[in-house]
């Protein structure tokens, strides 16, 4: 069966790994939806190999901020359902009294859990915020707006380890297409871009960053309008700058 | 029971329920894994960090749509980060590509540039023994397929090698692959 196969399977291994194109993929893709079995079945083992390589390497860990934006995003809808208190379980009459009590304790958990889930995200950005803060080597600086948005205001706390924060108020969201990228400029050096923000219907935005070290000393902070997916260099419009220390 | 002891596959059930809790402990799971994978793949960390964003609310909308016929619940949401972050470096390839013409060249001095050189050479480091381990050529298309998102006839134009070549060397890096994969397992 898989002599017959030996065509498919080839094209299996390079559809795996998202390689295949052109006519060959459109093949492929029409053989598995043909229903495949074992093409089907190789292409997932093909997968879960690649993912052992994944496991097998040293991983890299991302900022608290980045769950605490998924929980604000999901925010709507959604309930709580602890996972001890998902698993089924059978009652007996004569517990009644008990189970009522019982779902009484439930409710706290549940609120408990609730609580926890929502804002411990939330808690780990303040944390990582509140640190930088009590660094000393973290420094203040204000940002005023510039060019198309004289009103806006920006505070940029901002380590020299690369990790930072930056907060912006004033800030009309930007157009469609458009995003804020943020950077950071030393001397005699070109701006680096370090992250993009993105402001709310109040004009309110913040973004925690962790950029790679500077070897130089930040002396300019900017926030620019730029096309999505810039960040080789800045094109638009300066929106947000520190004044030149 | 403790956090350790729920499989990710009674996890992503719990998720599809839209259970909070549950889906808290897959993303501590899971996100060193996914974010990895993007930081390999888009090279800058807060790019990484929106695609994990994109990724986990993506399986959050989507848990029901998961079946373990499927593969693993790890292997289901790291085909999602790649479809994403694959979608992202061909839009930025489109993007250079009409701009190069009208760029300035002292861009490609800009520090943008070195921040991506320090994560790739990071990255790098990290790559695993069992990509270390394959012949040169082999690796060399393995990467540019799985952490660069090219296509074989894309792999092709960038090597200056036959098409015919390239599938070969790809399929031969998958084999070698498997058998060191079964080798670490076993």
């Amino acid at each position: 069966m898989a002599t017959a196969h030996e065509h498919w399977l080839e094209q299996g291994d390079i559809y795996a790994l998202g390689a295949l194109d052109g006519q060959e993929l459109k093949d492929f893709e029409a053989h598995l939806a043909s229903g495949c079995a074992i093409c089907e079945a190789y292409v997932r083992e093909t997968r879960e190999s690649l993912l052992l390589l994944h496991r097998a390497t040293t991983q890299f860990e991302p900022s608290p901020a980045v769950k605490a934006r998924i929980f604000d995003q999901i925010a709507d809808g959604g309930k709580v359902v602890p996972i001890g208190a998902a698993q089924p379980k059978r009652r007996r009459t004569w517990q009644r009294v008990v189970g009522t009590i019982a779902a009484g304790i439930a409710g706290v958990v549940i609120t408990a859990a609730y609580y926890h889930t929502r804002y411990e995200p939330r808690h780990s950005l303040y944390t990582a915020v509140i640190d930088l803060l009590r660094d000393p080597d973290t420094r203040d600086v204000a940002l005023y707006g510039a060019g198309p948005t004289p009103a806006a205001l920006g505070r940029f706390l901002w380590n020299k380890s690369g990790e930072g924060h930056l907060f912006v108020t004033n800030l009309p969201a930007a157009p469609e297409g458009k995003m804020y990228a943020v950077w950071t400029i030393a001397p005699q050096s070109p701006p680096r871009y370090v992250a993009s923000i993105r402001t709310d219907a109040r004009g309110q935005g913040g973004v925690h960053i962790n950029a790679a070290a500077s070897d130089k000393p930040i002396e300019t902070f900017a926030v620019t309008l730029e096309p999505v997916g810039t960040t080789a260099a800045p094109t638009g419009p300066m929106v947000l700058v520190s004044k030149q220390s | 029971m403790s956090a350790q002891s729920i499989s990710p596959g009674y996890l992503i059930q719990q998720v599809a329920q839209q259970d909070r809790e549950a889906f808290s402990q897959l993303y501590d799971r899971c996100s060193p894994l996914v974010f990895s994978l993007a930081m390999r793949m888009l090279k800058v960390r807060s790019d990484a960090e929106d695609l994990l964003q994109e990724v986990f609310v993506q399986v959050w909308r989507q848990a029901s749509n998961y079946s373990a016929e499927r593969g693993s619940p790890e292997a289901w949401i790291i085909n999602i980060a790649r479809s994403r972050a694959i979608d992202k470096l061909r839009s930025i390839r489109r993007m250079e590509q009409s701009f190069v013409l009208t760029d300035d060249p002292a861009r490609a001095e800009s520090s943008d540039n070195v921040e991506t050189s320090a994560a790739e050479s990071e990255a790098k480091m990290a790559m695993s023994s069992a990509l270390v381990n394959l012949p040169e050529a082999q690796r060399r298309v393995l990467e540019l397929a799985y952490f660069d998102g090219l296509t074989q006839t894309e792999i092709a134009a960038r090597l200056k090698e036959p098409l015919g070549t390239v599938k070969t060397r790809m399929r031969s890096a998958i084999q070698r692959l498997r058998e060191i994969v079964r080798m670490q397992a076993a």
